[in-house]
């Protein structure tokens, strides 16, 4: 088999190295999402290969964020940040650079409650143009717009209103918030396996991933496992993304790190404890930002520097579902 | 026996979830007593999260809703829209099995939640992560509001309601909330109180034995009426054990 490009022209025209997928897929000011939740299933391998492109300007559909997007504040990446919820629970309960940038007022943002966002992105991927909903009414969400109607008219990205309240002509008396569904440009989803026309399985909880994969433009996916076209097509019903709805393949083992991904690793406890500290000061987090994205050549050198027993340190245990020590295991005792 | 106020607090949470109940979760302390009703006060509940894990029951305690220690051995690992559209159906059908808890950064006297902001929202003064689920929450299913009981946390008025509780003395009525929704009740490091069914005002309906009425009133940066409050009974020291080994490094349990 041969090696390198000459290889990846031959499996497919979607396999790419991740450094060509995103250089060719994701450009300054780009509608963007990631899927993922907080500290699960992040696209991270993808997120320090933008910063270290230097794609800027993005508008941000955050979702459930972690630090996928507060690196991407901290790095100084966003123009517009479209948040429901930006932590690593339990280990940062507020993205620090989020925080700073909000309390700073050098973030455009905008908060939606985390249920609308969900419907904003199932809504987009039914190709809807909004999506009624009740919730966020007699809220701060409604009363409050982060970023304003006149704000909203000079981004083109954007819809011009954060939502539109009316009466629901279905059932008088009562009122619906029509929530305007965003036209992506970009998501990028780190799964458990694709094969290498696009086809993805998902293991666990999708999140809002299939979602993203069918609504945006181009979809990026960084997989743990390639497998072939052939043997992800002996068990149909657990592919939950056509391949038609990819753009890009990437094999990217670890490729969620320092986050969890179900069945293969847990988060890494240590580098989220490290990237909380890093984040007190813009100082400290730029000095994060060269020690694990600049000053790392590519995802392989990070991984490298990680070094191997750190990873197998992650592994998920089986029949546990997540990762305890071997004494644990020997004990056998859970609550 | 010996027992911290947050492992008290953890212990009446479990033992507000009734038989069959349907539990919204999230995280923090309602993550430790909701897994206290499920192994030990009351297993006929079923715990649901906002990322879409469908009956859940860790062997080991979730730093996120979105944790694998959640998702290893749950029913469903439902996409969030389906755990949505769940919530607002058990509304439309008229279910009143569904409870959430949710927390925040401060509590109003009708139960209104803010977990965005504190000061002007362009600029606060501190900046919290978002709605998260809460607000969802809040709007469809009748909650349980968790909060540590400090002056700075139970205030006045919320210039910023990321959770609507009962929005005023008139309640929900205009804002097209749903009318028969809302708060039942505040848990506290200090004790356990309600909300008048005519004015929505929170008031003290019962406090720890380690407490007093005083020291919830003198901890409360409102007027709160203390006249109908009763002393709660002491936990059950094999509860008490329980809830340490659920949350044996304490994330969650104050120390």
């Amino acid at each position: 088999m041969p090696k390198g490009k000459e290889r990846d022209a031959i499996l497919s025209g979607k396999l790419y190295k991740l450094s060509d997928a995103i250089s060719k897929f994701v450009h300054s000011g780009d509608h963007i999402a990631t899927g993922g939740f907080t500290t699960s299933r992040k696209p991270m391998a993808a997120m320090n290969e933008i910063i270290r492109q230097g794609q800027t300007d993005f508008i941000v559909e955050a979702g459930p964020a972690g630090s996928d997007w507060d690196m991407m504040i901290g790095a100084g990446r966003v123009k517009a940040y479209i948040n429901c919820y930006t932590a690593n629970p339990r280990f940062s309960n507020v993205s620090r650079r989020f925080r700073a940038a909000i309390e700073e007022g050098k973030l455009l943002f905008e908060d939606y409650s985390q249920d609308a966002a969900m419907m904003m992105f199932h809504g987009a991927a039914l190709g809807l143009s909004c999506v009624p909903v009740r919730m966020m009414l007699g809220s701060g969400m409604e009363k409050e717009w982060g970023i304003s109607a006149q704000q909203r008219r000079r981004i083109d990205k954007l819809p011009n209103e954060k939502f539109i309240i009316q009466d629901d002509p279905f059932h008088p008396g009562e009122k619906m918030l029509l929530l305007p569904t965003p036209r992506l440009d970009t998501a990028i989803i780190h799964v458990q396996m694709a094969s290498p026309d696009g086809t993805c399985r998902i293991y666990g909880d999708p999140y809002q991933d299939v979602d993203l994969a069918i609504a945006a433009r181009n979809t990026i996916v960084t997989c743990e496992e390639l497998v072939s076209n052939e043997y992800i097509r002996r068990e149909p019903d657990r592919n939950t993304i056509p391949g038609i709805a990819v753009s890009a393949v990437v094999h990217v083992p670890y490729g969620g790190h320092p986050s969890q991904v179900y069945g293969m690793y847990d988060y890494d406890k240590e580098f989220y404890l490290d990237y909380d500290q890093a984040g007190r000061t813009d100082e400290s987090f730029q000095r994060f930002l060269q020690e694990w994205v600049y000053g790392t050549k590519d995802h392989e050198d990070y991984l490298n520097r990680l070094g191997v027993t750190r990873l197998t340190d992650l592994k998920v245990v089986p029949g546990i579902g997540y990762h305890i020590s071997d004494e644990d295991v020997a004990e056998g005792e859970t609550i | 026996m010996d027992y911290t106020k947050s492992e008290m607090q953890a212990d009446t949470i479990a033992h507000m979830i009734g038989p069959d109940q349907v539990v919204i979760v999230g995280t923090g302390l309602p993550l430790v007593g909701a897994i206290m009703a499920k192994k030990r006060v009351q297993p006929s509940c079923t715990l649901i999260v906002e990322s879409g894990l469908m009956d859940f029951n860790p062997t080991e305690i979730p730093r996120s809703v979105s944790d694998l220690r959640s998702m290893a051995h749950c029913a469903e690992a439902l996409p969030p829209y389906r755990y949505l559209g769940f919530q607002a159906n058990e509304l439309l059908k008229g279910s009143k099995r569904l409870i959430g808890f949710i927390g925040g950064a401060a509590v109003d006297p009708y139960g209104n939640v803010s977990a965005t902001c504190i000061g002007d929202y362009y600029r606060p003064k501190v900046r919290f992560p978002g709605s998260g689920g809460a607000n969802g929450i809040a709007s469809f299913v009748n909650t349980i509001i968790i909060m540590p009981h400090e002056k700075r946390r139970f205030v006045s008025s919320m210039s910023y309601i990321t959770s609507p509780g009962w929005i005023g003395e008139s309640g929900r009525a205009g804002t097209g909330l749903p009318e028969n929704r809302g708060p039942l009740a505040v848990v506290s490091d200090l004790g356990v109180m309600r909300f008048d069914e005519k004015t929505h005002r929170m008031y003290l309906a019962g406090y720890y034995s380690s407490g007093s009425p005083e020291e919830v009133q003198a901890n409360t940066g409102f007027d709160i009426d203390v006249s109908r409050a009763a002393v709660l009974p002491e936990p059950d020291e094999d509860e008490i054990r329980f809830i340490q080994k659920i949350d044996p490094k304490r994330i969650y349990l104050l120390k």
